[in-house]
């Protein structure tokens, strides 16, 4: 055999492609700190996908995102945080640990607003998340929102994680958590000081289409 | 030995009101100074002239009888004085050294333009290419003079370049109508038998004047390609300002907004040539009732985004719509360096400092200026105390050390403004809590903590604060006011007389949520 032969051979002849063998361009991770969390998902939250955060009212999940957007601005992204409700509290924010130099607050007057700030920010591109927080304003808009949503974040490569009652984008959501069984924690007693020292909460991967669903976690939240 | 470039638009009040307004483009124009059939054309279109049209001679009801398809538009001072600045800022994104004549014709110093331009002609082409970005087309002489670039400009092919030595050839063959000598001493030189440039410069400069006076001088020195004054150069205003007369007075948004977006437009065109962005936004607009309105808009962040700069002014307007039909309008671009910025090699990148800027732009024009930027931290004691920061990326640093994993710390959600709520207390203590959204009795409660804030002015507060866990599973942080007055929230908001809520609520203090821990 020629040597010619024998490099064909090695290196596959002209012509010779097998479809469907491609490999994937593997999804980045967006690192969320949370080192259980981090672990569950084999890494942090897939960049360029739509991640859910869903949780009712003090369940946590505000300060789930914000220990995200803390990391996430520790190691120098830059991250928007879209605030339909106007709930951002920058002092709770800042000692939650984010750098607020590196994070834009944008404050829409309502959820369609919300939407359309949620493709120009992903359109910018550069962003290493931005956060859609449609607090407990229900749906974060009309169905057809959410392709345009994932599209966009998939040409950025931005991870786009919306933060919200209920889980609602469906099959474009890459990533669905939600935060359950919540539980106040209170120090002292009778007779002493009361003091409200946190909350505690399970958080299930209800769906995940770049990992295992299905685990759950508890989440244990301190007062700040 | 100098060398100077002259930008010349012929018949700029011509290009100017077409530059307004680009329909009139390839029509018959002719532009009046004053209204009424009686009125004298000033300025007119090569359709106009073709049809024997003539400027300074003929009135508004003679140009219509040669040319039954005429439009007359009156003369527009502001477009002009934009065109010419816009000329000028074209010269001056490639020279220095700049003087804008009369009739709106720029000099600029083209000595040691090579260093920027491969050649002269190279200089010639990229000004007529940048006049033509802000809608104006221009003509380039350069030569060893003003007169002699100037000449180029008007006799050439466009984009003429005379080189050094060979003025008095280039001048020689033009004719003597070219320097416009006054009638007298033109039929004076008729009548010497000379006829072109070449002629006049041959004649001795002292015979001349003793016979037809220092005008006569001058002529002979400008027939040699001699300038009686050197360039004198000016510097431009740092202001972009676009304005355009309206022929019918507007009375509503969107015909406006049509216009506006032609000024901005070409506001950008000049700020680009520069390379700069619009950082602030000035409008002054002259109003139907002969009064004038004012407004200044300041952006997110330096950009040359159209779309964004309208959708500021669309805001603005809306919100705060003039008290009359507008007649003139004015914009003026304040210019500001774009953010530039050194993205580091070990830290992730940032968006794109142009991209971020024309986002915030359009986020501004989306939400609101002030609801744009970044968040920051209000030195004061009143709880959920909230400003925003301009949004301006830090320099890109590598972290000293690994971001370490989060604590998760339980953030508290502000409700802004507070809402007002029924509380229930037995002895002192909250036992039930009902308001708009949430209700419930009281499985867990901390507090009261007292805040007491700026007590010295008339927003200084009173409150006892308090953590509230409710039977519908919030976490609350709410707070009892001890008197001031209400919320601007509040009022009307709540249903019944005072007394009622009192007897509701048990207390005379008012009890509002502020926040929910989240």
């Amino acid at each position: 055999m020629s040597a010619a032969a024998a490099l064909l051979d090695r290196l596959g002849r002209p012509g010779d492609v097998r479809l469907g063998t491609a490999q994937g361009e593997p999804i980045r991770q967006l690192p969320t700190g949370l080192a259980a969390l981090d672990r569950a998902l084999g890494g942090g939250l897939p960049r360029g996908r739509v991640t859910e955060l869903a949780g009712r009212r003090s369940t946590g999940r505000t300060g789930v995102a914000c220990a995200i957007v803390a990391r996430a601005t520790q190691a120098g992204e830059t991250i928007a945080w879209i605030d339909v409700d106007d709930a951002l509290e920058p002092e709770t924010v800042a000692a939650a640990g984010v750098v607020l130099a590196r994070l834009l607050w944008v404050r829409p007057r309502g959820v369609p607003d919300a939407l359309r700030a949620a493709e120009m920010l992903l359109g910018a591109g550069g962003f290493g998340l931005v956060a859609l927080d449609v607090g407990d304003a229900g749906s974060p808009g009309p169905a057809p929102a959410w392709p345009r949503l994932a599209r966009a974040a998939e040409r950025s490569g931005t991870a786009l994680l919306v933060i919200e009652p209920q889980r609602r984008a469906g099959t474009f959501a890459a990533l669905g958590l939600e935060v359950t069984g919540r539980r106040a924690r209170w120090s002292g007693g009778p007779g002493r000081l009361v003091v409200l020292d946190g909350i505690d909460a399970r958080m299930l991967i209800a769906r995940n289409r770049v990992g295992r669903p299905g685990q759950s976690l508890v989440l244990r939240q301190a007062c700040a | 030995m100098p060398r100077i470039a002259c930008l010349l638009v012929p018949d700029l009040p011509v290009a100017a009101a077409c530059r307004a307004d680009p329909e009139l483009a390839g029509r018959p124009l002719v532009l009046v100074d004053g209204s009424g059939p009686h009125a004298h054309v000033i300025a007119a279109s090569r359709g106009a002239l073709a049809r024997g049209v003539q400027p300074g001679r003929h009135t508004v009801a003679q140009a219509r009888a040669l040319a039954a398809d005429l439009v007359v538009r009156t003369r527009d001072a502001a477009a002009e004085r934009s065109a010419a600045h816009a000329l000028a800022e074209v010269a001056a994104s490639l020279a220095s050294r700049i003087e804008t004549a009369a009739d709106g014709a720029v000099y600029l110093d083209a000595t040691g333009v090579t260093h920027l331009v491969a050649s002269e002609a190279a200089l010639a082409t990229a000004l007529v290419a940048r006049a033509a970005r802000v809608d104006l087309a221009a003509r380039v002489g350069i030569g060893a003079s003003m007169t002699v670039a100037r000449l180029a400009a008007e006799h050439g092919d466009g984009t003429e370049v005379v080189s050094a030595g060979v003025e008095r050839g280039f001048l020689a063959r033009l004719p003597l109508a070219c320097l416009a000598p006054a009638p007298d001493i033109a039929a004076t030189l008729q009548r010497w038998g000379i006829h072109r440039l070449g002629d006049l410069a041959r004649l001795p400069v002292a015979e001349v004047a003793t016979r037809l006076g220092p005008a006569g001088a001058a002529l002979i020195r400008a027939a040699r390609g001699e300038d009686e004054r050197p360039l004198a150069p000016e510097p431009l205003p740092a202001a972009v300002e676009e304005a355009v007369a309206l022929e019918y007075a507007l009375d509503s948004l969107e015909p406006l907004l049509f216009v506006l977006r032609g000024l901005v437009e070409r506001a950008v065109a000049r700020l680009g040539l520069a390379g700069i962005g619009c950082a602030r936004v000035a409008l002054a607009l002259g109003l139907d009732d002969r009064g004038r309105e004012a407004r200044a808009l300041p952006l997110a962040a330096p950009t040359r985004d159209v779309k964004a700069i309208l959708g500021c002014l669309r805001a603005e307007l809306e919100a705060h719509p003039p008290r009359a039909a507008i007649v003139h309008v004015a914009l003026t671009a304040v210019p500001e360096a774009v953010r530039a910025m050194q993205m580091g090699l070990f830290v992730p990148p940032g968006p794109a400092p142009e991209r971020l800027a024309t986002t915030l732009a359009r986020l501004s024009a989306l939400c609101g200026p002030d609801r744009v930027g970044a968040p920051a931290v209000v030195d004061s004691h009143r709880p959920g105390a909230a400003r925003t920061a301009p949004f301006a990326l830090p320099p890109a640093e590598q972290p000293d050390r690994p971001p370490a994993d989060s604590v998760c710390r339980l953030v508290v959600r502000a409700l802004r403004p507070p809402r007002p709520v029924e509380v229930f207390t037995e002895r002192g203590e909250p036992v039930f809590v009902r308001g708009e959204g949430l209700g419930g009795r009281v499985v867990g409660a901390a507090g009261p903590w007292r805040v007491v804030a700026e007590w010295w002015s008339e927003d200084g507060v009173a409150r006892d604060y308090y953590d509230l866990e409710l039977t519908d599973g919030g976490v609350y942080r709410c707070y009892r006011e001890h008197g001031g007055p209400p919320p601007p929230a509040e009022r009307g908001a709540r249903s019944g007389s005072p007394a009622e809520r009192e007897a509701r609520s048990g207390s005379l203090d008012r009890w509002y949520l502020d926040g929910v821990y989240d």
